[in-house]
């Protein structure tokens, strides 16, 4: 510790260490992370809480509780929670049994090309969900969805009949699904992967067939897994609100993120019904996020021993493929349907016109390249996905080194406060931001530094994991040595651990900058004329339904998207989104 | 001794007048302040196509614009102006109701335009506080290639009809002040339950009044509640398979004004940029458009009806201000959404 005074001019170095040198380099790294803290949590759902306490509308007002009253007596905001309830479940179940499976199959058997069923299921993993859900309207439309009339003209069957319809609550879950369910994929498979097979094999050895050993021997030991990731689906499922914007509002039906956007933009000055509102979300999903922890933290398990162990695949026999093409049928519908979509659609003259020659256009993309709205946009959301990146890795970095290397008084807790935003749902964040900062003397509403709050917020957490995992791996070992030998921290830091640690940082920087891309939850209430992102534009447009616009415009992003996991890949390895669980 | 009376009742009325046409030194400020943001509800591509025309001028201002439903424009400015911020120079909406709010709170400040002299009485106003931009009516419409003429609905009430459960789209009052204009009016007629009715049919809800026909151009949905005519005609024209229902029980007409702020950033770009809106190319754009204009000079399209054969459902300003918040509230309770 004395050789910190190197930095420190004016100290004398060895001898006793001064108070006063150790005492600034501590305070100055907690005054600065509470201060973040603090502008980008603490303030926010202070505001929240307040606001949810005073009728806003009604400036001479005092304090009431007419907002909670309001929020949950009145039926047509209340069948929006118990909707959301119902949701949460449905999803997080069907993702649960698809994600588990999968991640089974890819991590315990011989299924042919598991590497393509893993890189298709990180790619559902980018794929923005609002968008897979406006390509299933063209999809699954219950009159004129393209599998709704391959399946009339299959059969000869009249144009009343339909399979899909994707505007009904059936239609929500079965998208949200398809974009949640690699969430519990992630999860299980580093589960499975914990595991050794020896405990399998015994049970082959004892009689025991390949889903006889699955059923009684793997999914037992995978227990705290499944649960974890049950809850990280239907987590995700309370809190999205791209797809049931476009998917549910239409059925006329709210969810509790759409209904509490709808408070948001009505012309009344709801901000007070919206923050009480927002209440029961953010402690449901901080409860679940920590109940998530507690599972997966207890690791009581005796035979979860680390990676030692082999893993040896079971045989499927005549089940390969069948299991096989079962495995492709989600990436379909989550990839390769709703990209050949929203592709044909954007190149469409007419939307009634089919797909013909004679109907065939660049209009839609000249229309998005031409719209000053958009152009800025797509300079906003890179600008956006830059600085929350770099801003994210920066303070995880840093953060993540010192709480490591246990450089400072009090380092245990920065772990706890880096990860402090991870429950908060994007939608209630920007609710709490703009309650924070649009009145004097903060007003940041009306800029990118809003936004800018909003992602580094949403996104530190996992940016200080990635970072945190990657330092795990570096021992402290290497850098005593290069001390020994004569090298300052300055040097070994330089030296030995950024040179260690890169690898960690890119992944984190991408980690951040690809969800950065295509983030609306937030993005939805924040954005102002000169702030618009790409995602907002597609939900703007959305409410004037330009189907085709959005159609070119949703190629433009997963081109973005496609890009950047091509950079990533390039600079850190395939194996850079698997820290993403 | 006639000149000079002439004279001075000019100079009275120039100097009494709180609003003037952009002049020379207007347009030396205008290109200093360099551009002009426009809160428009009028649909995206005819904004856009106004903007881009009017930046070919080179005029030094740059046309911004910013494109959302009436109700979220109105709401969004305010919610600037409380947090001190101010983007927006020039408002445009479908509810005459906002603007009679604003003009009390003066948040809006009297503008003549340009050229507006010889304009149709009903698209200007006394005190120039706000000039109605464009009219249009709120149509209801169907697909051609899903239903015959036939079997279509003539009236409003055929709507209710239970063959059409499920085929229905309609747009959202809390978004679109056109639709809400269209709605007072239609309870005014048939009551509320006439829209009861209509949430046992279970249509789809979009948000925009013009976002009701792409479902229905490509048959997802067969029929649309109402949209707006002048998105209807020109896709009608371009060849969709679409078709106007024009209910004897009439259309409801729908003027949407055009101001300038108090606050305006670019207060003289502003006023450059309004007397555009209004000139002869303009009008003439958004005729060609299917929108009506106050200007009579301009030459109206092939297919658009004349405001005197139809049959015009019109409700005032303060009966819109009055009933826009219940209307949105019943809206809630019986769609859901």
């Amino acid at each position: 510790m004395t050789q910190d005074a190197q930095q420190l001019p004016g100290t004398i170095s060895g001898g006793e260490p001064s108070a006063t040198r150790k005492f600034d380099y501590t305070v100055i790294v907690w005054v600065v992370l509470l201060i973040l803290l603090i502008i980008l949590v603490a303030n926010p759902i202070f505001q929240l809480f307040k606001e949810s306490f005073f009728v806003s509308e009604d400036e001479a007002g005092g304090f009431t509780f007419k907002n909670y009253i309001d929020a949950f007596e009145t039926d047509e905001y209340y069948k929006p929670m118990y909707i959301t309830m119902m949701l949460a479940i449905s999803v997080g179940f069907i993702s649960l049994v698809v994600g588990a499976v999968m991640a089974w199959v890819v991590s315990r058997t011989d299924v042919p090309f598991p590497n393509l069923i893993r890189n298709g299921i990180l790619a559902s993993f980018v794929t923005p969900p609002f968008l897979g859900a406006i390509a299933w309207i063209f999809l699954a439309g219950r009159n004129e969805g393209w599998l709704n009339k391959w399946i009339r003209g299959l059969f000869g069957l009249s144009e009343e009949f339909y399979l899909f319809d994707i505007f009904t609550m059936k239609g929500v879950i079965f998208a949200m699904s398809l974009y949640t369910f690699p969430l519990v994929f992630i999860v299980v498979l580093a589960g499975l992967n914990n595991i050794s097979s020896d405990v399998e094999d015994a049970a082959n050895v004892a009689g025991g067939g390949t889903f006889h050993t699955m059923f009684s021997i793997t999914l037992p030991l995978v227990a705290p897994s499944l649960f974890a990731g049950f809850i990280l689906a239907a987590l995700e499922a309370m809190i999205l609100f791209g797809i049931p914007a476009v998917l549910a509002i239409p059925a006329g039906q709210h969810t509790m993120t759409t209904q509490l956007r709808a408070f948001m933009v009505s012309e009344d000055d709801l901000l007070g019904l919206a923050s009480a509102y927002a209440m029961p979300m953010l402690i449901l999903a901080v409860g679940m996020v920590w109940t998530r922890g507690i599972v997966l933290g207890r690791r009581g398990y005796a035979t979860v021993g680390g990676k030692g162990g082999q893993r040896r695949p079971q045989k499927l026999g005549v089940w390969r493929i069948p299991i096989f093409v079962l495995c492709l049928i989600p990436l379909v519908c989550a990839i390769v349907l709703p990209a050949m979509a929203l592709l044909t659609t954007s190149f469409m003259k007419n939307l009634g016109g089919g797909l013909v020659w004679s109907n065939l256009t660049l209009w839609n993309y000249h229309f998005i390249l031409t719209n000053d709205a958009v152009r800025e946009s797509i300079y906003n959301t890179i600008m956006l996905a830059i600085m929350a990146a770099t801003g994210a890795t920066i303070v995880a970095a840093i953060s993540a080194f010192i709480a490591q290397r246990k450089l400072i008084r009090g380092h245990e807790y920065i772990g706890f406060m880096a990860t402090a935003p991870i429950g908060i749902p994007g939608i209630v964040l920007a609710v709490g931001l703009f309650a924070a900062y649009t009145k004097q003397p903060f007003v940041l509403y009306g800029t990118l530094w809003i936004m800018f709050l909003a992602y580094l917020t949403k996104y530190l957490p996992l940016a200080y994991q990635t970072s945190n995992a990657g330092l795990t791996s570096i021992h402290p070992e290497l850098e005593e040595s290069c001390r020994i030998m004569g090298a300052n921290r300055l040097q070994v830091f330089k030296d030995v651990t950024v040179p260690l640690f890169k690898t960690a940082v890119i992944a984190s920087w991408i980690l951040v900058f690809m969800p950065s891309l295509r983030e609306l939850s937030a993005s939805v209430l924040l954005w102002t004329t000169n702030t618009k992102v790409i995602s907002v534009v597609i939900v703007d447009f959305y409410e004037e339904t330009l189907l085709g616009p959005i159609s070119a415009l949703g190629v433009l992003l997963l081109l973005i998207t496609l890009v950047a996991i091509a950079v990533g890949f390039r600079l850190v390895g395939r194996d850079f989104m698997r820290s993403a669980g | 001794m006639l000149k000079g009376i002439i004279a001075g009742l000019l100079a009275v009325a120039f100097l009494s007048a709180p609003a003037f046409a952009a002049d020379e030194a207007t347009m030396r400020a205008a290109k200093k302040e360099g551009k002009v943001t426009w809160y428009t509800s009028i649909t995206l591509n005819i904004a856009q196509d106004l903007c881009n025309r009017y930046n070919k001028k080179k005029t030094g201002v740059q046309c911004v614009v910013h494109r959302d439903g009436s109700g979220k424009l109105y709401r969004r400015y305010l919610q600037e102006r409380k947090g001190g911020i101010y983007v927006a120079d020039v408002i445009h909406t479908s509810n005459l109701g906002h603007f009679l709010n604003l003009k009390a709170k003066k948040i809006i400040t009297p503008y003549k335009p340009a050229g507006t002299d010889n304009f149709n009485e009903k698209f200007v106003t006394k005190d120039n506080s706000w000039t109605i931009l464009r009219a249009g009516v709120l149509m209801p419409f169907y697909n051609t290639k899903k239903v015959s003429e036939k079997d279509a609905p003539k009236t409003y009430a055929d709507f209710l009809d239970p063959k059409w459960k499920g085929k229905i789209v309609h747009s959202h009052p809390s978004y679109s002040g056109f639709v809400t204009n269209g709605m007072i009016n239609i309870v005014n007629r048939f009551g509320w339950d006439y829209y009861k009715k209509m949430a046992k049919q279970k249509p789809k809800i979009v948000q925009s009044a013009a976002g009701s026909i792409p479902l229905v151009a490509r048959g997802e949905a067969w029929l649309g509640a109402g949209t707006t005519s002048y998105s209807l005609l020109k896709l009608m024209q371009k060849g969709e398979p679409l078709k106007p229902v024009i209910p004897p029980a009439g259309l409801a007409l729908v003027t949407s004004p055009n101001a300038v702020f108090t606050k305006a950033p670019n207060p003289n770009a502003s006023r450059v940029f309004v007397d555009y809106l209004f000139s002869r190319e303009a009008m003439q754009l958004l005729a060609d458009y299917f929108l009506y204009v106050g200007d009579p000079g301009v030459k109206y399209p092939k297919g658009l009806p004349a405001l005197k054969d139809i049959n015009l459902m019109a409700i005032g300003g303060d009966e819109l201000k009055k009933k826009n918040k219940p209307t949105r509230k019943m809206f809630k309770k019986l769609f859901g959404v």
